[in-house]
């Protein structure tokens, strides 16, 4: 299988003026195509820094990060900004849904940036809520949704540009064990049946059984 | 693409309509300063230069006092003294005295407030109609001894309406006939006169001695410049025989320097009324500047959002400077709408006064052109360093912000 992410030697300091922080020390890991990686690790331990990375949310301070053989801790905000537009699908622990959007809104918003046609964003998006269950739900905005229902919409959203990854950051952290349940199966059925990449960053144990590649880290290293 | 923008600036806008709308309200006021002093402005310059076009280069006008404008604001007249000695000046061909006043009108059942000017039609006919352009549409100019009354276009037209040539009218207890009316003399103020003979008006009004101000043709041969010169020598002799009396100052303008004197001060009152007016703009400007900053730190998670699902750094400052844009267009929309009702009720207001001052705004589609895009321009430079904030934003730091 080839790799779709590669992390090369990847370190990130901060700054914070007299003293600075290594928060991820001298990381190496590789992630294929159609992995269900899941990065396994307590609060502060840099699991998040680490997605950031992979997602290209953030840059390295030292070190390589390759996407599709690309190395992309070269990029420039834009072209980062285009990798995250076309390649990668987000869902956040809080959703980050926009609250003056109703769910089909939101679903459609990657679309803009990429300059994609509205009636046909707009038919995707009604078939991709469908599809996790919220096709009575399109023009509710987050504030009239349920947690679970605003997690789906965010992973509606995060599917809407069809990225070969989907990254998700604990994203059963707010919302009740079941409802994560739920979430955690719908992005394995997209692993499973779509083939896509999917990265979930987690602190909770149970939730490894969904994954085929786990990813301890600890103190911005990885644990063997 | 931009209409996507356009869509989301709008409703973000929405989301906070107070603010938005007081924020459009700034640049409103500055806008409808703008639109309302320039079209009053310039119908002003309008009307005092058609008064001065009805008369030919070759006119001098004589007024008392230091200035043209103490001769305008009133005060003193020129005597029959004066005018005698203007009149025999070399180089003088025609004096024209148009001594005016309000004096109520009535005709049939109706009774009007209307300006009266009296004119020696014997003498200045000539001037009348060749220099000034004066033209009956019926009847003809009123004779000498005859009563007879001539009235301006709108006279006939709206403020008496229905009155026709021969009728009677009746002027402080006497009675008068029209013996015509004339056609448009291209302002307001001129035509909303009645004109009789000045020998009727004199017996009229009682005002049996001078002229506020008086008119005097070059004759054919003569520099306007040197007559200029000859009517300040006689009118200096005339008052140096009047011993122990006052002699208050005169002036006197040829019509080309009245012109030139006009229109060059009313471009610096205009250059005047622009830059202060423009300062209410620059402040709404800051006033959308300090929205945008404020709303630029309130979404800076959104902005997060946005660049996570992979909109670009221009994508940020274009949906920046659309809102900011926006706020500028409905600002100067409303402010040039506004202004023009302003401005037209102000023309409107003066005209129901039935006043000597008349005043006609002008509108031209430049000005409210000029005011829309101005004030969108500002909304979009006071936007720009907001948009440029929030485009330079990191993403995870924008994503962490709560």
């Amino acid at each position: 299988m080839t790799n779709i992410i590669k992390i090369e030697n990847v370190w990130k300091t901060y700054d914070l003026g007299k003293i600075k922080l290594d928060v991820l020390k001298n990381i190496s890991l590789e992630i294929n195509q159609g992995d269900f990686a899941i990065i396994l690790g307590p609060s502060g331990s840099g699991k998040s820094t680490l997605l950031n990375l992979i997602s290209c949310l953030d840059v390295p301070t030292k070190g390589s990060i390759y996407f599709k053989g690309k190395n992309i801790s070269e990029f420039s905000e834009d072209e980062l900004a285009e990798v995250r537009g076309k390649d990668i699908g987000f869902v956040f622990q809080k959703f980050n849904l926009l609250p003056h959007l109703t769910a089909l809104e939101n679903v459609v918003l990657p679309t803009i940036f990429q300059g994609k046609s509205d009636k046909d964003s707009i038919d995707l998006a009604k078939s991709i809520l469908a599809n996790v269950g919220l096709e009575k739900r399109f023009n509710h905005r987050p504030t009239e949704l349920s947690g679970g229902e605003n997690q789906r919409v965010a992973i509606a959203r995060s599917l809407i540009n069809n990225p070969e990854v989907v990254v998700a950051d604990e994203p059963t952290g707010n919302v009740d064990s079941k409802t994560g349940d739920k979430i955690m199966e719908i992005l394995m059925n997209l692993n499973k049946k779509e083939g896509k990449t999917i990265i979930v960053v987690t602190h909770n144990n149970n939730q490894t059984k969904y994954g085929n590649r786990i990813i301890k880290i600890k103190d911005g290293e990885i644990v063997k | 693409m931009y209409w996507e923008y356009f869509k989301i600036a709008v409703k973000n806008l929405r989301v906070r309509p107070l603010r938005s709308w007081l924020t459009i309200l700034g640049i409103v006021i500055g806008i409808f300063l703008v639109t309302t002093l320039m079209s009053l402005s310039e119908g002003l310059k309008n009307s005092i230069m058609g008064e001065l076009q009805t008369m030919g280069g070759d006119l001098i006008i004589v007024m008392p006092g230091e200035d043209m404008f103490s001769g305008l604001m009133g005060g003193n007249d020129l005597t029959n003294a004066d005018l005698n000695g203007i009149e025999r000046t070399v180089g003088v061909e025609t004096v024209i005295s148009m001594p005016w006043g309000s004096e109520i009108v009535r005709y049939k059942n109706e009774a009007k407030t209307v300006l009266i000017t009296g004119i020696s039609f014997d003498k200045t006919m000539t001037l009348l109609k060749e220099d000034m352009g004066w033209e009956t549409v019926e009847g003809d100019f009123p004779r000498t001894g005859r009563r007879e009354i001539l009235l301006g276009n709108l006279v006939a037209k709206s403020i008496l309406p229905g009155i026709r040539v021969g009728d009677e009218v009746t002027i402080k207890g006497k009675r008068f006939y029209v013996s015509g009316y004339l056609r448009s003399l291209g302002n307001n103020q001129n035509d909303s006169m009645i004109m009789m003979d000045l020998e009727d008006y004199r017996t009229v009004t009682g005002k049996r001695e001078g002229a506020p101000m008086t008119m005097a043709k070059v004759a054919p041969g003569f520099d306007v410049a040197e007559v200029v010169k000859n009517i300040e020598d006689s009118l200096e002799e005339t008052r140096k025989r009047r011993v122990g009396e006052e002699t208050p100052s005169f002036s006197v303008i040829s019509s080309d320097t009245v012109s030139d004197m006009v229109s060059s001060i009313m471009g610096i009152l205009q250059v005047a009324i622009f830059a202060f007016a423009s300062i209410a703009i620059i402040v709404g400007g800051i006033g959308v500047t300090n929205t945008m900053f404020t709303s630029v730190n309130e979404r800076t998670k959104e902005i997060g959002i946005l660049k996570a699902v992979g909109a670009k750094r221009s994508d940020i400052v274009a949906i920046f400077l659309f809102e900011s844009g926006i706020i500028g267009l409905i600002g100067g929309v409303l402010g040039v709408t506004l202004g023009v009702v302003a401005s037209k009720g102000t023309e409107f207001v003066l005209a129901q006064l039935e006043q000597m001052f008349y005043l006609e705004a002008h509108i031209s589609i430049s000005l409210i052109l000029f005011g829309i895009a101005f004030s969108f321009f500002v909304g979009c430079i006071s936007g720009y360093f907001p948009a440029k904030k929030a485009a330079m934003l990191e993403p995870v730091d924008a994503l962490r912000y709560e």
